[in-house]
């Protein structure tokens, strides 16, 4: 690996992480200079080097939380469904503002998934009821992709309900891919030859589709590679910063401080 | 009209690339053809519009199965329930329309003893109620395997049982046998077609509302939601 190539590697992987690369991107390269050693000798792969470095300055990135300052865009009040004898959510209220992420945890078999299909009309609570303002778009966790057609298909598919011309809607799925780290292609395969990883890229690419204003997204990164993850979350940033309500289920909860607020399900744990 | 002939296109790029049912709907009707052409010829027209009822009934079963993991997505993304199923029936109807011309040739050319009109009116009716038949069994059997054993009963019973029975009235084929009977029997007068047409008509009818009703009912807003 050249020291062109590190650098550049080292670059992409800061911008990945949302840190600016130019003054760390010099710092490296005039040590690299200095000491007429290999980059790989001197500080390892790039990707590592980065991620111990943006760890380290962690605190003063801008991702951190920070407060709603948006109209609300998902209420959902004193949510409740039980399966049978068994109460999955008791009384769950959950709010999401315009420019807000908001991250629901739990174990497995918290309702994390329930409470997320509630807030997306698709299963009935108990009790309890959801205000929506806007459009929602949606990301199951499985499913929500059609076997027998390519992606550029399921653009104009989703595009078409929403109201886009077709060559508009195949344009802003293929930029959304790329965003992912999944290369623009007019000759992708259909969705069932697709990798697990592919496949919900392809899935979250669907859900932002058309601009909606609320994004439910279920565990959407299942099969991610690390980068992807980490594209998943600038996505996920983009969204916020754009004014869209994003709720995330997850259960990496090492993740959690990428969200603005954390609605924890597991039980008996405070809400 | 633009929603529906989305989904229509795209429900037949999805059978389309389905090369092996695709192979099977078209070749299953001719062995049903083949299996009574030598000793009863009368017959194997018949039997014939049952194999492309069958065929084409378990296409549309597996294509309404598909459909469900995507069509939430696609109510979310603003489509009306009507839109989805009214694509994907016209998607099928264009599949079994297609798939009937050839077996009408085939029969124009290989039987001289029938009325050609009448089995045109078989083969357009029996397309006209498999594509709803197949959706509303996906709809009410969300397992494939269970929805084919149902298919395959309803097919074995319509072979078996004597037409003339009060049980065959309620089959959704049975107006094949009435129609063919005035195709067949040049005797046969035109009553023989008006009882197929009032069957075929109650059938579509029946199902077309049964699809309608389970869809809306899968797929409808949910009353805890308001959405402003």
């Amino acid at each position: 690996m050249t020291v062109d190539d590190w650098l550049a590697a080292f670059a992409a992987e800061l911008r990945r992480r949302r840190v600016e690369p130019a003054g760390l991107v010099a710092e490296a390269a005039a040590h690299l200079r200095d000491s007429g050693r290999a980059p790989l000798q001197v500080f390892g792969p790039p990707t590592a080097y980065a991620v111990s470095l943006v760890d380290s300055l962690r605190g003063a990135t801008t991702e951190l939380r920070r407060p709603p300052s948006g109209e609300p865009r998902l209420a959902a009040v004193r949510i409740v469904k039980r399966y049978g004898r068994s109460t999955v959510l008791d009384g769950v209220d959950l709010s999401v503002h315009a420019g807000e992420v908001v991250a629901i945890i739990g174990a497995n078999g918290s309702g994390k998934s329930t409470m997320l299909r509630i807030c997306a009309g698709l299963l009935t609570p108990d009790s309890g009821h959801v205000r929506i303002r806007g459009t929602i778009g949606y990301c199951p966790q499985e499913g929500g992709t059609a076997d027998f057609l390519t992606p550029d298909e399921h653009y104009v598919l989703i595009g078409a309900g929403r109201g886009e011309p077709r060559e508009q809607a195949r344009e802003r799925g293929r930029t959304a891919a790329a965003t992912l780290d999944w290369p623009r292609s007019s000759g992708s395969p259909v969705a069932r030859h697709l990798s697990g990883g592919t496949r919900q890229k392809l899935n979250l690419v669907l859900a932002g589709l058309g601009d909606p204003d609320v994004l439910l997204l279920d565990e959407p990164y299942q099969g991610f590679d690390n980068g992807s993850y980490l594209d998943f979350w600038q996505q996920v940033w983009r969204w916020r910063d754009a004014g869209k309500a994003v709720v995330v289920v997850t259960h990496r909860l090492a993740e959690l401080d990428r969200a603005d607020a954390v609605l924890d399900l597991t039980p008996r744990s405070p809400r | 009209m633009s929603r529906t002939l989305t989904v229509a296109e795209m429900a037949l790029r999805e059978i389309s690339r389905r090369r092996g049912v695709l192979i099977l709907l078209a070749l299953l009707p001719l062995a049903f053809y083949y299996s009574r052409r030598g000793e009863a010829y009368w017959q194997s027209v018949r039997f014939v519009s049952l194999g492309i009822g069958w065929t084409l009934s378990t296409a549309a079963l597996f294509a309404g199965s598909a459909a469900r993991a995507v069509e939430p997505r696609l109510r979310l993304s603003g489509y009306a329930t009507h839109q989805l199923y009214l694509g994907r029936l016209a998607a099928l109807w264009t599949v079994g329309l297609a798939l009937i011309v050839p077996y009408f040739l085939l029969i124009r050319f290989d039987l001289d003893n029938v009325r050609h009109g009448p089995v045109a009116l078989i083969l357009l009716l029996t397309v006209a109620v498999a594509a709803p038949f197949g959706l509303a069994l996906s709809a009410l059997l969300p397992r494939e395997l269970e929805g084919m054993l149902v298919l395959l009963t309803v097919v074995a019973m319509q072979m078996l049982l004597n037409p003339d029975k009060a049980v065959a009235h309620a089959l959704p084929f049975w107006f094949t046998r009435e129609i063919g009977v005035y195709a067949i029997e040049h005797d046969a007068g035109t009553d023989h077609v008006l009882r197929g047409l009032i069957h075929a008509s109650i059938t579509l009818t029946l199902f077309l509302t049964l699809v309608a009703v389970s869809s809306s009912l899968r797929l409808r807003r949910r009353p805890h939601i308001s959405v402003a």
